[in-house]
């Protein structure tokens, strides 16, 4: 058992016995297509996305459902592989979690939340060349479950009504090609 | 009883039968009852009406349940249409799953079909340019397949009559090589179109880059209006259906206007088997077909007979169509039947940043899809170490600046921040290839489709000249884009299956010899001269415009030939 192992194992001793009252009494199964999904698993996919798109001024990822999309879409459009992927992936992420705060995500503070997400977000970028560099830390998993969650939170985002219909206004009849469109003043928003 | 059988062949005996509902049977059956003739038209499919049949049309991006993408199981049920472009919830509808119709891949080819009314007529890219005489010359010149046995002049007249009705926008650019129609306004290139345009024009000899010309109602003519066809709207949301009839459909055009002449009947549910043909009278009579919902063979009887089931389905009708004459299919005296098939090379595309051009944007979205690169390659003459040539898509696109990194309320905010990112541009090949005996369809001995009738083996592939064309492509624009100051260009080349340009042709060519050829100069089968093959099984070569509007003029052109010929008591 190596040193990465062991610590997972005593993170989920830990973690479980902490949990212990949560777990038995209220963690029943949310039953996908393809998969079950606990209420812990889905309190973090929620926590998660609100972290992502937290409600402002302007509703935020639990006010629009996000977590949901994020759950339909990853029973309904991805791969069986991608899904175990994920699952693996999760399973890391909440002994990263606990490994850091020793506490779950769901109970850490706003600030740890997104501390954890952008420490995260800063080695996922998709546009790095290599995702997984040999000086990574975590696994192809872990970093396909984040980039799931976020991409999924982030499509469900700006695809939602809300967004398409207050923030950047999605015309489904537009009647009108102007190919020549002058801007002003592009920086100011 | 013998009276009953007398009554029933009368009930369905028509003037004209038209197989295929689709961008060339719809024009046949427009024409047809024109001309005052009595039709039935005959599709495989459900029928899709105009308006009632687009259950997407209007529906908002975040009324899709995976929000346009399709499910992991219907794609990996169906991975042959879900390579298709178009081929998401709002339009999965339309196109044919992979197990309603199986085929032989002898090597591989993504068929992507639209069994409806209307067929894929409503799912085109809807891109319409002439041929010219570059291209009804290429075969002989270039001593490939036979020569066609038309040329520009016989079909022109035709070109315009098909493009007053369908409505064409664009420009009259005055090119040769790409002759120009009646025209509707064009659709103008952007900011970064027009500055490549200059380039192209300033820096090249005989190089253009053009506002694409597209079959959209950019301004309405009366004649459009009487279609109940409107202005496009500029929605692009064209593969759903267009509640404005803004782009030309059989839905929204042709077949309405033909029913509307009540001398259209159209029979959906109605896969043919064969065109029958009567050994003792010498002609075909008339049509078998499977009611796909009964299950019953039926038959149907007419004077003519016009096979528009889109060019493979059109090749499968006639190699299934045998008889004592024909025991190798309908018209196959010269055995060319099913061979030289081809396609268009659609399987490299290139893009690039563009600098600078920051005081424009675009507003609202192009219908025509931006630009288009008429030939250039051989044109006047053979200059390279391939034959023929290409054309190519061009298209710039700025959008907003977006982060997609980050977390949190900031990150959050970015993503409704209105401020224009950089300038995109891009192109596709869209290259010529050379028809071949090798690339071939014929029916599979054994095997056969839920209806009982041979399925097709498909044996069609690239070849060298294919190969040369792209490498070339890629070449000639990368060196356009460099020339003019794009940044960071970058060719693909995606070995896409032939198939997936969804502009196969050929099989049933057209030719001046019918010891050579399936048709003759009018479409018509040369031995068998009362059916006629006017959609892309007739092409004799595919030039590398889209052929839509070539099938239109064609079918507009064989009908009016086939009804002066009943006339005359020719057939």
């Amino acid at each position: 058992m190596d040193r990465r192992t062991a610590l997972k194992n005593l993170a989920l001793v830990i973690g479980s016995a902490a949990l212990l009252p949560r777990c038995t009494s209220t963690n029943p199964v949310a039953h996908f297509k393809n998969f079950d999904v606990t209420n812990d698993q889905q309190s973090l996919v929620l926590n998660m996305a609100e972290t992502i798109i937290p409600k402002t001024t302007t509703p935020g990822a639990t006010d629009l459902g996000l977590d949901k999309f994020v759950w339909l879409m990853l029973d309904d459009c991805t791969k069986k592989d991608d899904q175990k992927a994920f699952f693996k992936g999760m399973g890391e992420f909440g002994d990263l979690v606990k490994k850091t705060y020793n506490k779950d995500f769901a109970d850490c503070t706003k600030e740890e939340k997104l501390s954890l997400l952008k420490t995260f977000e800063s080695k996922n970028k998709p546009e790095q060349k290599n995702p997984n560099p040999p000086d990574d830390k975590y696994s192809k998993e872990l970093h396909a479950f984040y980039r799931t969650v976020k991409g999924l939170t982030v499509f469900g985002y700006t695809e939602s009504k809300y967004f398409m219909t207050k923030e950047i206004v999605y015309e489904l009849v537009p009647g009108r090609y102007n190919a020549m469109y002058p801007v002003k003043n592009n920086s100011k928003v | 009883m013998a009276n009953l059988n007398v009554d029933s062949a009368k009930e369905r005996t028509y003037d004209a039968i038209v197989i295929g509902s689709g961008m060339s049977g719809g024009w046949a059956a427009k024409e047809l009852t024109d001309k005052g003739l009595k039709v039935l038209m005959l599709e495989r499919g459900r029928d899709v009406k105009h308006l009632k049949d687009y259950p997407t049309t209007n529906m908002y991006p975040w009324e899709f349940t995976h929000r346009g993408e399709m499910p992991m199981a219907v794609q990996e049920a169906n991975p042959i249409v879900n390579r298709c472009y178009a081929f998401h919830e709002d339009a999965a509808h339309f196109f044919v799953k992979d197990a309603e119709h199986p085929y032989v891949q002898t090597k591989p080819f993504d068929w992507i079909r639209g069994y409806q009314v209307g067929g894929k007529s409503l799912l085109w890219a809807r891109q319409t340019q002439r041929w010219s005489d570059f291209d009804f010359q290429g075969p002989a010149r270039d001593g490939f397949a036979v020569d066609w046995p038309i040329r520009y002049k016989d079909i022109a007249p035709w070109y315009s009559h098909v493009e007053k009705f369908a409505g064409i926008s664009g420009n009259r650019d005055g090119l040769a090589e790409l002759p120009d129609g009646e025209f509707l306004p064009a659709f103008p290139l952007n900011a970064v179109e027009t500055y490549f345009s200059k380039h192209v024009k300033t820096n090249y000899k005989n190089r253009h880059v053009i506002s694409a010309r597209c079959a959209h109602l950019s301004k309405p003519n009366q004649i459009h209006l009487d279609q109940g066809r409107a202005q496009c709207q500029e929605r692009t949301l064209c593969q759903r259906g267009c509640p404005f009839g803004g782009y030309f459909s059989a839905n929204a055009s042709t077949i309405p206007w033909a029913l509307k002449s009540g001398k259209l009947t159209l029979r959906p549910f109605s896969v043919v088997e064969s065109v029958i043909y009567d050994d003792n009278e010498g002609k075909a009579t008339g049509v078998r077909i499977i009611d796909t919902n009964t299950k019953q063979t039926e038959e149907y009887y007419a004077r003519i007979i016009f096979v528009n089931a889109a060019a493979i389905n059109t090749n499968l009708i006639l190699l299934n169509s045998k008889s004592k004459r024909f025991p190798n299919g309908l018209g196959n005296d010269s055995g060319v039947l099913g061979k030289y098939v081809a396609f268009h090379n659609y399987s490299a595309h290139i893009g690039a940043e563009v600098e600078g051009f920051e005081e424009w944007a675009t507003d609202g979205r192009n219908p025509a899809g931006g630009g288009y690169i008429p030939r250039f390659r051989n044109v006047y003459k053979q200059e390279t170490n391939f034959l023929r040539g290409y054309a190519a898509g061009l298209s710039a696109y700025r959008g907003y600046k977006h982060s997609r990194d980050g977390a949190g309320e900031e990150f959050k905010a970015g993503l409704s921040k209105k401020e224009y990112g950089p300038w995109r541009v891009g192109s596709h090949l869209m290259g010529e290839t050379i028809p071949k005996e090798t690339n071939f369809v014929k029916l599979d001995p054994n095997l056969k489709d839920p209806w009982g009738i041979p399925q097709l083996q498909i044996s069609v592939d690239y070849d060298d000249n294919d190969e040369k064309m792209k490498k070339d492509y890629i070449e000639q624009l990368t060196e356009m884009f460099t020339s003019a100051g794009f940044k960071n260009i970058k060719a693909e080349s995606n070995h896409q299956a032939p198939g997936l340009d969804i502009h196969e042709m050929g099989g049933a060519r057209m030719g001046l010899d019918p010891k050579t050829s399936v048709l003759n100069k009018w479409n018509q089968v040369h031995s068998c001269p009362n059916v006629f093959v006017t959609d892309g099984a007739s092409m004799t070569s595919t030039s590398c415009q889209n052929p839509s509007l070539t099938y239109m003029a064609l079918t507009a052109r064989a009908v009016d030939h086939a009804v002066s010929e009943m006339n005359k008591g020719n057939i």
